[in-house]
């Protein structure tokens, strides 16, 4: 391989592995912006929506856990790709809405710290109930061969970097069509401006007449459908386990958010965007550097600039 | 509307920050129409009373009621009291600087969209000021419609703040320091743009460190001190009453 096309495709699986990175960092980044709420239970959003996506793409045979004790040996709809594209996040942002009334909620006016305990620990709760229910095995993931007609599977021959899956390609598209809905929704709707002027000062916002309660719903409920779209694509590509949220997800979402910035949309997809390169660059180099290169450059950002690269929002304690 | 017209009537409110007992047993009123200046010093409990009045948290009103209209909104929710007529442009501006200032000014209009209204008790919401009067009565800002208010200058920035509370249509407009870290100039310009907007019929409550500005400004003072009023009555009063402006206001 030459250099030129080492180059490339590093950056398209930079690009592909980033923006899994920037879905999750958006709705992070949102809620913590807006709400001042650290959420370490994002994690389990890409956990639910990557078994809610497996389940409804296949049929899985469990080999374990409470299902299966009761004589469930299969499990899963079956229907495709696109039912996933439906069903997932519309799960998540049902159960983001939910988690922002009963968990969020009562701990908005109360330091990190407690909001970081709740949060895990349910984060461990979600971990542990699937464990138990479906069971702590690992599922192989699924990805479809054809979508609409058109085959989704298998190499494709690019220019420069040669044949690459062409289903990451499609994932890279699908992605940034997502992001770029989330943007323009962020910019050009009444409820982005809202969420926006919130992000930077919840208060005003109130002062000027508007509920912002209900802001934080949708708020809630859009991070958390992001997340558990997230949660399907990677489940396309990726094994799925009962870990995944915390090791797959949550982490990089916080790296993300220290990268980017706190309240920042545009700094949680660079901030995606380059974490993943950086990633990929690693992973395809000196394989075993990746995730120390993450953490170095996450490092040398709050060293350098601590407010993240387009972060103007302070998050006090 | 109580008998005799006040509009706001603050009685005996006790406001706390936490444990800090800050206001202690409070009053005050402001009549339709006029400027009406709280005065004293730093810590004496000014901005306290304009956000326990405007229904913000903190404070935490424990004691004591707010009557709008003659009205008793002591438990009336910050939004509802500000889509009631209540207005406070809070200190430091506090512009959306990552909104345009068309953005910033549309705030009123989605206050008043029915999702946002629906559910609520308020009455009669009050009646917003079209965007085009707003720009009209500040030049600066209509060039500036697209630019992000964070671009701003200190002293556009101060007159967005204003323009986006008056866009709401406010019956009592209140201002916490207007002035503060504005060039003379621009301060001015603030003054005249507070004069004309009380002329077009808002009462403005006014909080100004600079005594002398106020006085001459307003209508009427409260000059109040560790949480208590120690001083009410006509502007010109307080100008001769030397020994209330040395202790409590050292001019």
């Amino acid at each position: 391989m030459s250099a030129v096309q080492e180059l490339f495709s590093i950056l398209l699986n930079g690009l592909q592995l980033g923006a899994i990175f920037a879905l999750l960092g958006i709705g992070l980044t949102i809620i913590l912006g807006t709400m001042n709420f650290l959420n370490l239970a994002h994690g389990a959003l890409y956990l639910i929506g990557a078994y809610a996506g497996m389940l409804t793409m296949r049929v899985v045979t469990l080999r374990t856990g409470i299902l299966q004790d009761y004589g469930f040996t299969e499990l899963g709809l079956g229907w495709g790709f696109l039912a996933a594209l439906v069903i997932v996040p519309t799960i998540g942002f049902i159960v983001g809405v939910l988690m922002e009334r009963y968990v969020a909620k009562p701990f908005y006016k109360r330091p990190h710290t407690d909001q970081l305990l709740v949060t895990f620990g349910l984060a461990l709760v979600v971990e542990e109930l699937v464990k138990q229910v479906i069971g702590g095995n690992t599922f192989q993931s699924t990805s479809p061969d054809t979508l609409f007609g058109l085959q989704v599977s298998g190499p494709i021959q690019l220019p420069i970097v040669g044949a690459f899956p062409r289903w990451r390609l499609i994932i890279i598209l699908i992605a940034f069509i997502v992001i770029g809905l989330t943007w323009l929704f962020m910019e050009k709707t009444d409820w982005g401006m809202i969420v926006k002027a919130g992000t930077l000062d919840s208060e005003m916002v109130s002062l000027l007449g508007i509920r912002i309660g209900r802001s934080y719903a949708l708020v809630f409920g859009l991070g958390a459908a992001l997340a558990a779209f997230a949660g399907l694509i990677g489940a396309t590509f990726e094994t799925v386990r009962p870990q995944i949220g915390t090791q797959r997800a949550l982490v990089p979402a916080f790296l993300v958010l220290v990268v980017g910035g706190a309240g920042s949309i545009r700094g949680a997809i660079v901030g995606g965007v380059i974490l993943g390169t950086v990633l990929a660059g690693f992973q395809q180099t000196f394989s075993q550097w990746g995730q120390i290169a993450m953490y170095a450059l996450v490092a040398l950002v709050l060293v350098v600039r601590p407010q993240g690269v387009f972060g103007s929002v302070e998050v006090e304690e | 509307m109580s008998d005799n017209g006040t509009l706001l009537a603050v009685e005996d409110i006790d406001a706390y920050y936490g444990e800090s007992h800050i206001l202690r047993g409070l009053s005050l009123e402001v009549q339709p129409g006029e400027i009406c200046a709280l005065l004293g010093r730093n810590g004496a409990g000014k901005t306290t009373t304009v956000r326990s009045i405007a229904g913000a948290s903190p404070p935490d009103v424990r004691s004591g009621t707010i009557r709008f209209r003659g009205r008793d909104v002591t438990d009336v929710p910050v939004d509802d009291r500000s889509i009631g007529g209540i207005g406070l442009v809070p200190e430091e501006r506090r512009v959306f600087s990552n909104l345009t200032v068309a953005e910033n000014l549309r705030m009123a209009e989605v206050s008043r969209n029915r999702s946002n209204l629906i559910g609520r008790n308020i009455g009669e919401p009050a009646e917003t000021v079209d965007v085009d009067v707003i720009y009209e009565a500040f030049p600066r800002l209509d060039e500036r419609r697209d630019q992000l208010a964070g671009t701003l200058s200190g002293g556009e920035q101060q007159m967005l703040a204003i323009a986006r509370a008056l866009r709401q249509g406010p019956d009592l407009l209140m201002l916490d320091e207007p002035y503060e870290g504005l060039a003379p100039q621009i301060v001015n310009d603030v003054e005249d743009a507070i004069g004309r907007i009380n002329d077009e019929g808002t009462t403005i409550l006014l909080i100004e460190q600079n005594a002398i500005a106020a006085m001459a400004i307003s209508d009427r003072c409260y000059v109040i001190d560790q949480g208590e009023v120690v001083f009410e009555g006509p502007s010109e009063e307080l100008e001769a009453d030397e020994e209330i402006r040395q202790r409590y206001l050292g001019v």
